[in-house]
């Protein structure tokens, strides 16, 4: 496991949780980025799409960065856009 | 590539009988070292290219000089130029036909914006100050950073003076108050 990404992808052993229930309140908003209800997302804003990456350029999953989905989506076609620009990396670190 | 040659007259696209355009925004990346004057006769190139074709540039836009994120064709910096116009479905062919036999052009993208635009409705007429702005490279990012780079290395330098003088001062305040109480 790279550094970056541990923060949320190594979830460590989820074997015995019975509950599955609350997994989503625990798992959403765990990025920081302040409030997100009326973000605009554009591709030729690259700092603001930064907020978006971990520190290897990956995309972080909605589950993560409590987006909704339509919101997730624009972010994530935003990013792709951002990096045929070169304005975002493909991958850094 | 589908042929977008079309004699006149003839339907260029299914929207021009609805007397509608679709609307585009393109970002070209130019090399570095590309001159002023150069970007100018890109610029007017192309705006002949659109306005012969039915299609109307409405807005040219200079980023400026950018570190790229990656290297592309071995280059860390490019000019960024951002054009918004809006046409038939031709355009996009031509402009990007334009762009691949350009030898400053490193990259470019085009995105659509928005369908069944009316073109009456769209304002916006590039200016001839438009166009003098946009062929304004910009600031060089590494010279901003070796100047900000500069002027943070002054400022340590000066607190340091600074702080050194300050020390001395204590000192010999301390030096002198230590001779008192040894005269007493």
């Amino acid at each position: 496991m790279r550094d970056g990404d541990r923060d949320f992808k190594d979830r460590g052993d989820r074997g015995d949780r019975g509950d599955r229930g609350d997994r989503e309140g625990r798992m959403r908003r765990r990025f920081n980025v302040g409030d997100t209800k009326e973000l605009v997302i554009d591709y030729k804003n690259p700092q603001m799409l930064k907020n978006f990456l971990t520190d290897r350029g990956k995309i972080v999953p909605a589950r993560i960065s409590g987006l909704t989905a339509r919101q997730q989506r624009q972010l994530t076609q935003a990013i792709k856009r951002a990096r045929m620009l070169a304005l975002l990396p493909f991958t850094s670190g | 590539m589908a042929k977008a040659t079309v004699a006149a007259g003839r339907v260029l696209s299914q929207r021009a009988k609805l007397n509608t355009q679709r609307e585009y925004e393109s970002v070209t990346i130019l090399r570095p070292e590309t001159a002023r004057s150069e970007i100018a006769d890109l610029i007017t190139r192309m705006r002949e290219v659109i306005s012969g074709r039915g299609a109307r540039l409405t807005k040219i836009d200079s980023w400026g000089m950018r570190v790229l994120a990656f290297p592309i064709a071995h280059l860390r910096k490019g000019i960024y130029l951002y054009w918004r116009y809006h046409g038939g479905s031709d355009i996009v062919a031509e402009f990007e036909r334009h762009m691949r036999l350009h030898d400053k052009v490193i990259r470019f993208y085009t995105v659509l914006i928005d369908e069944d635009v009316d073109p009456e409705a769209r304002p916006g007429e590039v200016t001839d100050d438009l166009l003098d702005a946009a062929t304004d490279p910009g600031p060089d990012p590494d010279e901003l950073a070796r100047q900000a780079a500069a002027e943070e290395a002054a400022r340590q330098a000066e607190y340091e003076a600074n702080r050194r003088q300050r020390e001395e001062e204590e000192g010999e305040a301390e030096f002198n108050a230590n001779q008192e109480d040894d005269n007493r």
